[in-house]
């Protein structure tokens, strides 16, 4: 069977093996010049193809494992978000329909999910040795704080609460009860930082690094957010260093969480955000 | 959002969701992910079986489906055969690039078949998949054996027509007449699906 001068039958004989993509390579070939300019194999193979496309329903459905489901849920949702902000309204084929005025009157609530799945790409398990160094940032800090005679009474004991908030994960981040949410920024800094969720006791620890310093009369806040609403978890503003440890005790389902997020807020806090967040993160699947 | 479709008829919602899709809306993107998961993931795992990167390839054809969203044609069969269509060539991709004649035998000793040829309704599918399923699996219990064989080594196995006649020992042009005969007659009864889709 040479490449080129496939007659019309011997064609048409392939036709079915073409559609399920089963021919060898040089005939595959002959076979698709063929097609491409004869309308009756253009149609048949049209048809052929529709009928093997059916074929994937003999397969029983089967849903992914809880953990795979939402790790690839959230890797695509990341990847889309990305794709949706990096890709400027010059694709011809969609420019028409990408309407920057939607884009803008979209609610804040789409705009959180957007933000909150634009970083799960850098959502990661945590590790012993993170939260280790994370100890480490923090005993440094209570170090140069400890030799500092200006420093306060209460912000060591904050820092050393912090260490022993540390020792304490370190023993139980293998224990089934710590859920560890890692966030991300989406400021042109690169502040980062985690949460901790120790949910036997409903404590909540975040730690933050790289912070700039809030403006004047603003501040950060905090906030637990679930499906239905976005809980205040505190105001904070970091330290000289950027970094910023916040701790909070809040009893929420152990399902409920959806994201953790950090908001730039007036001095007082707000009942509900009122700007965007720029550091969120959504729960690690573990 | 349906966590999984339940008896939902997805139909007109689908291209609704794609058309979210084109206009750059991932929640419309997790949406769709939720509603079909199950059954891309099916087809993936039937095809690449116990791999580990059965995850990847369901991440893959969803991000295809996601990019290409507003190529979708309505009068093209489904959204949903569409999509499964992007998944069963990418788990492909991935079994031929890892070896073209695979060891772990589609098709058992006694030349029992790996698909289950039970129409067990399951409770993630939406009642138009449910149907089809059904549809799709008699006809296939209706092929002869051997007719089953060459189309599925080719379908699920995406083996060439000669590699499907090394693995079982035919002459290629035996391979040949059964895949023509088993598609023929699929074409025959599968006829009620194409004309749902138009
Ligand atoms: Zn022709």
């Amino acid at each position: 069977m040479t490449i080129s001068g496939m007659t019309h039958e011997e064609a048409r004989e392939a036709l079915e093996a073409l559609a399920l993509d089963a021919l060898d390579a040089s005939e595959h070939a002959a076979v698709l010049a063929h097609v491409q300019g004869c309308a009756e194999c253009r149609l048949e193979l049209a048809t052929l193809e529709a009928d093997v496309a059916q074929l994937a329903y003999a397969v029983r459905p089967e849903s992914m494992s809880d953990v795979q489901r939402v790790r690839v849920r959230g890797r695509l949702l990341a990847r889309a978000a990305a794709d949706r902000s990096s890709s400027s309204p010059v694709m011809p084929d969609t420019d028409v329909r990408r309407v920057p005025a939607m884009a803008k009157s979209s609610s804040r609530q789409s705009m959180w999910i957007a933000l909150a799945a634009s970083v799960v790409a850098a959502v990661s398990l945590a590790s012993l040795f993170q939260v280790n160094r994370e100890r480490e940032t923090i005993a440094a800090a209570y170090a140069s704080a400890a030799g500092d005679r200006t420093a306060t009474r209460a912000s060591l004991d904050s820092l050393r609460s912090a260490m022993a908030d540390r020792d304490k994960l370190i023993a139980n981040l293998t224990g089934p009860d710590v859920a560890v949410v890692t966030m991300a920024s989406a400021g042109p800094q690169t502040p980062s930082a985690r949460m901790f969720w120790d949910q036997s006791v409903n404590a909540w620890t975040f730690v933050a690094h790289n912070l700039p310093k809030p403006k004047a009369g603003r501040t950060y806040q905090l906030w637990l957010v679930t499906a239905s609403q976005k809980i205040s978890a505190g105001t904070f503003s970091p330290g000289a260093n950027g970094e910023a440890v916040v701790r909070a005790t809040y009893a929420l389902a152990k399902d409920s969480l959806a994201a953790v997020a950090v908001t730039d807020e007036p001095e007082a806090g707000s009942a509900q955000p009122t700007t965007v967040p720029f550091i969120v993160g959504m729960k690690s699947a573990r | 959002m349906p966590p999984s479709g339940k008896a939902v008829h997805a139909g007109p919602d689908d291209t609704l969701l794609l058309q979210r899709m084109a206009d750059g809306d991932e929640q419309a993107l997790g949406t769709f992910y939720d509603r079909w998961q199950p059954l891309v993931h099916g087809v993936v795992l039937r095809i690449l079986r116990q791999r580990d990167d059965v995850e990847d390839v369901v991440e893959e054809a969803f991000w295809q489906a996601w990019r290409q969203a507003g190529r979708y044609q309505t009068g093209r069969g489904s959204v949903q055969t569409w999509l499964l269509t992007i998944a069963r060539s990418r788990a492909l991709d991935r079994v031929r690039a890892v070896t073209r004649l695979r060891e772990d035998p589609i098709v058992g000793e006694n030349g029992e078949l790996v698909v289950h040829l039970a129409a067990d309704g399951d409770p993630s599918m939406n009642t138009e998949a449910a149907e089809r399923r059904s549809i799709v699996i008699a006809a296939l219990a209706d092929l002869p054996a051997e007719q089953r064989e060459a189309l599925e080594l080719g379908y699920f196995g995406g083996l060439s027509q000669t590699e499907i006649a090394e693995r079982t020992g035919q002459p290629l042009g035996t391979i040949k007449t059964r895949m023509r005969l088993a598609m023929q007659k699929l074409k025959t009864r599968l006829q009620v699906l194409r004309e749902e889709a138009s």
